[in-house]
């Protein structure tokens, strides 16, 4: 299948006031396919918006390039450029101007005008169902209805490349439902295709055909879910809520020697939410095991055994959570 | 080129689509120079019966001109030492001489003192000259040259200029002999301002001649005698501001005296020295008996034509004259709302220039910016509309500004009224001059500043400084702070065009300069902000 993005030892360092230097993006190489759902999946400060911003133009690469549908996006510029589309994490909008007005603008900034402007603004507006309130100042918009025409201000172009960065960050369920259905329309009805970064794994999950694990400034791991999953062993994990207590290393390490299945138990201690109050979050065991409802009741009652008072307990498939967990030792969410 | 204009037109769109920015921009100046206008210059448009401001300007004249002597004016070259290189037989010239009875002593002693500080000091007090008046020969009366500006008799000159009224209407002159005396007395308040005329004026105003390798006369530029000093009240910046203007017409008037003279000198003289060198005149043959007389009657022959010459009143000087009587006829809610409302709107005009490019930072907080930059928009078009689009904003604000401010001044005056003149070409470009400028500093200022909030800090205290030094605030430092504005420059030339003058040339020529600089510096400095 035809590449739609290719980049190579893409490297971006900072350098803060006090003169030393912040490398936030460590030599990223990736390739993407046209037509497909790309995730770059990563937590906060992972490296995904500066990778993003760098394939996009935005931000200037210390070392390393990319090219969009073979144009260098260091190089050429202003015809990468052309070939894509870009949906940021803010709502990248004029609030004082209209939908209509907004959309116009940017379409102007694309190179269009005239009827063929005025059609595209109404087809976006249609996709979006915003229709009704074109002429509406953006400011008077819910953050749901800004996100839709932030995304249709990324479509104006109808480019077959499209730039999602978090796109359903801040909100309600029904809208970020809209917005996701939205992504797998254009892959499917449209062959556009979308490099999307989230923090979310069930977005990733749900939407990806190939997935990059960035942690960093890094890429992890990439492939598609199946691969991913593979690649960390198809394991269970049995995520067992213990509240404040803390258990003796040698009992944890002669629980996965004895309990069949298990391969491996992280435990999280507890944590002070703040230092001002006694609140605090719960310790958590997470346990790896070949067959988890299997090896479930043991565990439990290896635990009671222990004194150990047991919140809750959940058993979890194999997913892109287990296998970032596997890869980096830390949750998703830390 | 199409999207630098679609971003300025959206730029223009959203500045007044903003009620709080258009409120800034149009309210405020328009409200404030009302009020101020109201309050100095009162209601209604009767000047000649309501002129509390403009009339009977006090002002001490100090007179320090040293005078230039005509011996002085003329430099001899070498050869004259050798007389057999004149190029005419000089036994000629010595016989005539003899013939006449006039020997060395005699040519010697005729040598002709010009004071024009004199002249200049006459004028401002609106009195005769006495004792060394254009000559040190004689006492030198200007009422007799027939000029009109010291006679208001309705015989003494032409009827279009008695009607117009006279400056001895408008100053109320007092003679000193002490500048620092002279300005201790306007620092007192004893007077709006003093008018110093430096030692050396005349010599600035008269050219020196010289003779080239060719023997041939030529007129030279005039010395160095410094300039005269108008030191003005910060209590009356509008009665100043006339009187300054005053002084700067009459003075350009006997510059371009002196150089007409100059002129007039240079070619009857080499016309002479051809014809005797040619042979065509016989100095033999010249009666230069008449001359000793001559030389004795040049004050009244010969000066009475320059000192017309150099009158405001005669029909030669257009230029000073016509804002003379401008000032007089102008109502006195106009004559206070024009400098008033001029540096309102300039000193507004200045926070949109700066806030107008500091929405860059917003454009960058809200990520408009970099939706722009991700577009198939080279990031020159973006700083180019940006700057296109603050550029007509102010433009527009100050052209609206005055609209309003003659529409204001039509209604307190009961008739509509041009309070910014006819000259309607002169105003846009003053207005485009003004607004270069103005959103050239925008641009300096934000490009300079590495953070909004340094902006929001030395924005308002760079206007602020503006509006003081250029007079905005109501008082009016010297000229030679005041220049550092270029609010002094806008007002003046809108001043200039309210009282029908012409000379803004240096106006305009200071505000493109420093427009176009700052605009140059400040694009570059403010390239930086569009990088991410």
């Amino acid at each position: 299948m035809q590449l739609m993005v290719e980049a190579r030892n893409l490297r971006k360092t900072y350098k803060r006031p006090d003169g030393s230097s912040i490398e936030a993006v460590k030599g990223v190489d990736l390739e993407i396919r046209q037509g497909e759902i790309f995730s770059l999946l990563g937590p906060n400060g992972a490296g995904k918006t500066t990778t993003i911003s760098m394939i996009s133009g935005l931000v200037e690469p210390t070392e390393g390039d990319a090219s969009i549908g073979g144009y260098s996006i260091t190089k050429e510029p202003m015809a990468a450029k052309r070939l894509m589309g870009f949906v940021p994490q803010e709502i990248a909008l004029y609030p004082e101007l209209s939908a209509r007005q907004n959309l116009a603008f940017f379409g102007r900034m694309y190179g269009l005008g005239g009827k063929e402007l005025g059609r595209r603004v109404d087809e976006l507006l249609e996709f979006v169902d915003l229709s009704d309130r074109q002429n509406d100042r953006i400011d008077t918009f819910s953050g749901g209805m800004k996100r839709r025409i932030n995304l249709a201000a990324g479509l104006l172009n109808n480019p077959p490349l499209v730039y999602m960065d978090e796109p359903t960050v801040g909100i309600d369920p029904q809208n970020r439902r809209r917005v996701l259905d939205t992504v797998k329309l254009l892959r499917d009805e449209h062959n556009m295709t979308v490099l999307y970064t989230t923090h979310l794994m069930e977005e990733a999950q749900e939407l990806s055909d190939r997935v990059g694990i960035i942690d960093h400034g890094e890429i992890i791991a990439m492939g598609t879910q199946d691969e991913l999953v593979q690649q960390v062993g198809e394991e269970d994990r049995l995520e067992i809520t213990i509240g404040a207590q803390e258990i003796a290393e040698s009992h944890l390490e002669r629980m996965q020697q004895e309990t069949a299945g298990v391969t491996r138990i992280l435990c999280n201690p507890p944590e002070q939410v703040s230092d001002d109050s006694s609140e605090s979050m719960p310790a958590k065991l997470t346990v790896f095991a070949k067959r988890g409802r299997t090896a479930l009741p043991q565990i439990l009652q290896d635990l009671d055994s222990a004194g150990v008072e047991i919140q809750s307990v959940a058993v979890r498939e194999p997913d892109l959570e287990a296998v970032f967990l596997a890869l980096t030792g830390r949750a998703l969410r830390d | 080129m199409q999207k630098i204009l679609v971003f300025a037109s959206k730029e223009l769109y959203t500045a007044f689509r903003d009620r709080n920015l258009v409120l800034l921009m149009f309210a405020t100046p328009l409200v404030l120079s009302t009020i101020i206008g109201l309050a100095f210059g009162g209601i209604g448009g009767n000047s000649d019966s309501e002129l509390p401001e403009f009339a009977d300007i006090p002002v001490a004249v100090v007179n320090l001109d040293v005078g230039v002597d005509t011996q002085e004016v003329i430099t001899l070259p070498d050869q004259f030492a050798n007389l057999d290189a004149l190029p005419f037989d000089p036994g000629d010239l010595a016989s005539a001489f003899n013939q006449a009875g006039i020997g060395p002593d005699q040519l010697s002693q005729n040598g002709t003192a010009l004071n024009f500080g004199d002249q200049l000091a006459a004028i401002l007090l609106s009195q005769p000259v006495e004792g060394s008046g254009t000559t040190t020969t004689e006492g030198f009366d200007l009422t007799e040259l027939g000029c009109s500006l010291l006679d208001d008799s309705e015989n003494a000159g032409p009827p279009a200029v008695a009607s117009q009224g006279s400056l001895d209407d408008l100053l109320n002159g007092t003679a000193m002999d002490n500048a620092d005396q002279a300005r201790a007395a306007v620092d007192n308040g004893d007077f709006v301002a003093a008018v110093i005329i430096p030692p050396g004026f005349s010599k600035r105003v008269i050219p020196k001649f010289a003779f080239d390798d060719n023997l041939r006369l030529r007129a030279q530029s005039p010395g160095d005698g410094g300039t005269v000093e108008v030191y003005a009240s910060n209590g009356r910046p509008v009665s100043a501001r006339i009187l300054h203007s005053i002084v700067s017409g009459i003075v350009n008037q006997f510059v371009r005296a002196g150089v007409a003279l100059g002129a007039t000198l240079e070619t009857s003289a080499n016309a002479l020295a051809s014809g005797i060198v040619e042979g065509e005149i016989d100095l033999g043959a010249v009666d230069l008996s008449a001359l000793p007389t001559g030389l004795q009657n040049l004050n009244a022959a010969a000066l009475e034509p320059l000192g017309c010459l150099i009158t405001p009143g005669a029909n030669n000087i257009n230029v000073t004259q016509q804002p003379l009587a401008a000032i007089q006829e102008a109502p006195p809610f106009s004559r206070v709302i024009v400098p008033a409302g001029a540096s309102q709107a300039v000193f507004f005009a200045l926070f949109t220039g700066v806030f107008g490019i500091q929405s860059i930072y917003q454009e960058r907080r809200h990520w408009t910016l970099q939706r722009l930059i991700v577009s198939p928009t080279p990031r020159v078009y973006i700083l180019a509309g940006k700057l296109v689009g603050n550029l007509v904003t102010v433009f527009l604000q100050i052209i609206i500004l005055l609209a309003a401010l003659t529409l204001i001044a039509s209604i307190v005056i009961g008739q509509p009224t041009l309070i910014w003149g006819a000259n309607f070409a002169a105003i846009l470009i003053v207005t485009l001059a003004l607004s270069l400028c103005v959103s050239g500093l925008g641009v300096f200022v934000v490009g300079l500043a590495k953070t909004p909030e340094q902006v929001n800090l030395f924005g308002p205290m760079i206007n602020i400084s503006l509006a003081v030094l250029g007079g905005a605030f109501g008082f009016a430092l010297p000229d030679q702070a005041a220049r550092f504005s270029l609010i002094y420059w806008g007002v003046d030339a809108f001043m200039q065009l309210a009282n029908a003058q012409t000379g803004i040339a240096v106006n305009l020529l200071v505000l493109f300069g420093q427009g176009i600089l700052l605009f140059l510096v400040g694009a570059w400095l403010f390239k930086r902000r569009l990088d991410l």
